[in-house]
């Protein structure tokens, strides 16, 4: 229905415990709308959380099959409404950015794969097992929903190749 | 706005970086982009700072003479207009490991090959580690490659120095992930 701006940090908006959708409407339906369109105008975005369009509820959109990383392992296009991490597996290390924080990029840990409880957008309750590049995008949309940039995340500087061990 | 390229090194121990940036601070210098670290046992640090006030070097006069008395050596440079902009470096970023048995001449023919073919190295680290008997030298190179200039080239560019230093080499992309 509308491609919205995405808000940049430090806008406070960024930085809020989202609160949970306690009933599926018009709005909510509105607000997936809005955040599947912003995400596609914005080409090469895989996700969006509602906090980075202004609007503190919990609820994130993420298509990770049209870019390069994702292709081979994902669940299309998914609407999240309230998710939850209600599992994890594995750790792995990937340069993350992020549009509401342009120009910076940092190395993030995350989960392999997560197991992620949600509504869909027809008010379904669905789990669902993701992997790889879909399982980063998921922690780091759902992450938003927290008040969490990957900035808070970061597990090692650029350029700190060399691990300082106490001998 | 003018800006200053400030570097600074010294035996490392705590507090230099407070001694310094409060310095800067009563300078009314900003900070803009940094990066600090251990480099052997001393402590390095490389600025880029901005000041209003600041036009020339002179107007810094003593101002690090206590720190020079501290142990630390400072060395400030004026940016020509525009030097502190980062040009855009459009490319595929990749990461090159390389390592060995540490011997002369590492660094030189790796970096040579890289920049004949205009790969923009953007950071690079090099470490001895190993024993005293068996030293081994370590070399991280991140670098952006120009358009037309693919990783499996690179590769095979890189196996072939590989032969010849006898060191171990390998390459892989980082694709940052915008998300």
């Amino acid at each position: 229905m509308a491609v919205k701006d995405i808000l940049l940090y430090p806008h406070p908006m960024l930085k809020v415990v989202c609160t949970p959708v306690e009933q599926l409407d018009d709005e909510v339906d509105a607000l997936i709308q809005d955040l599947i369109d912003t995400m596609v105008a914005a080409g090469h975005s895989v996700g969006v959380a509602a906090p980075q369009i202004g609007i503190t509820r919990r609820v994130v959109v993420a298509d990770v099959s049209h870019s390069k990383l994702g292709r081979n392992a994902n669940h299309g296009l998914l609407t999240m409404i309230n998710p939850a991490i209600i599992e994890q597996e594995g750790c792995t290390l990937s340069r993350e950015g992020c549009m509401s924080v342009p120009d910076y990029t940092g190395n993030v840990t995350r989960a392999e794969s997560v197991v992620v409880q949600f509504l869909d957008r027809d008010g379904s309750k669905r789990v669902i097992h993701a992997n790889g590049f879909e399982a980063i995008a998921l922690q780091h949309e759902i992450d938003h929903l927290d008040g969490l940039l990957f900035l808070d995340r970061v597990s090692s500087l650029k350029t700190d190749l060399f691990r300082r061990k106490k001998r | 706005m003018n800006y200053f390229a400030l570097t600074i090194i010294g035996r490392d121990h705590p507090g230099i970086v407070a001694k310094v940036t409060e310095t800067l601070f009563h300078l009314g210098c900003n900070i803009a982009d940094s990066s600090c670290t251990i480099l052997g046992g001393q402590f390095a640090m490389i600025l880029i700072l901005s000041n209003p006030g600041m036009h020339d070097q002179k107007d810094f006069e003593t101002t690090f003479a206590p720190l020079e008395a501290d142990g630390l050596s400072v060395f400030l440079r004026k940016l020509q207009p525009g030097g502190e902009t980062a040009p855009e470096i459009e490319g595929e970023i990749c990461m090159i490991s390389v390592y060995g048995s540490d011997k002369p001449g590492i660094v030189y023919p790796v970096a040579k090959e890289l920049g004949d073919r205009q790969i923009n190295i953007t950071d690079l680290n090099t470490k001895l580690v190993g024993s005293a008997q068996n030293p081994v030298y370590v070399m991280m190179i991140e670098a952006v490659l120009p358009a037309g200039l693919d990783i499996e080239e690179l590769s095979s560019v890189l196996n072939r120095l590989k032969k010849d230093l006898q060191v171990d080499i390998s390459v892989r992309t980082i694709t940052p992930v915008e998300l």
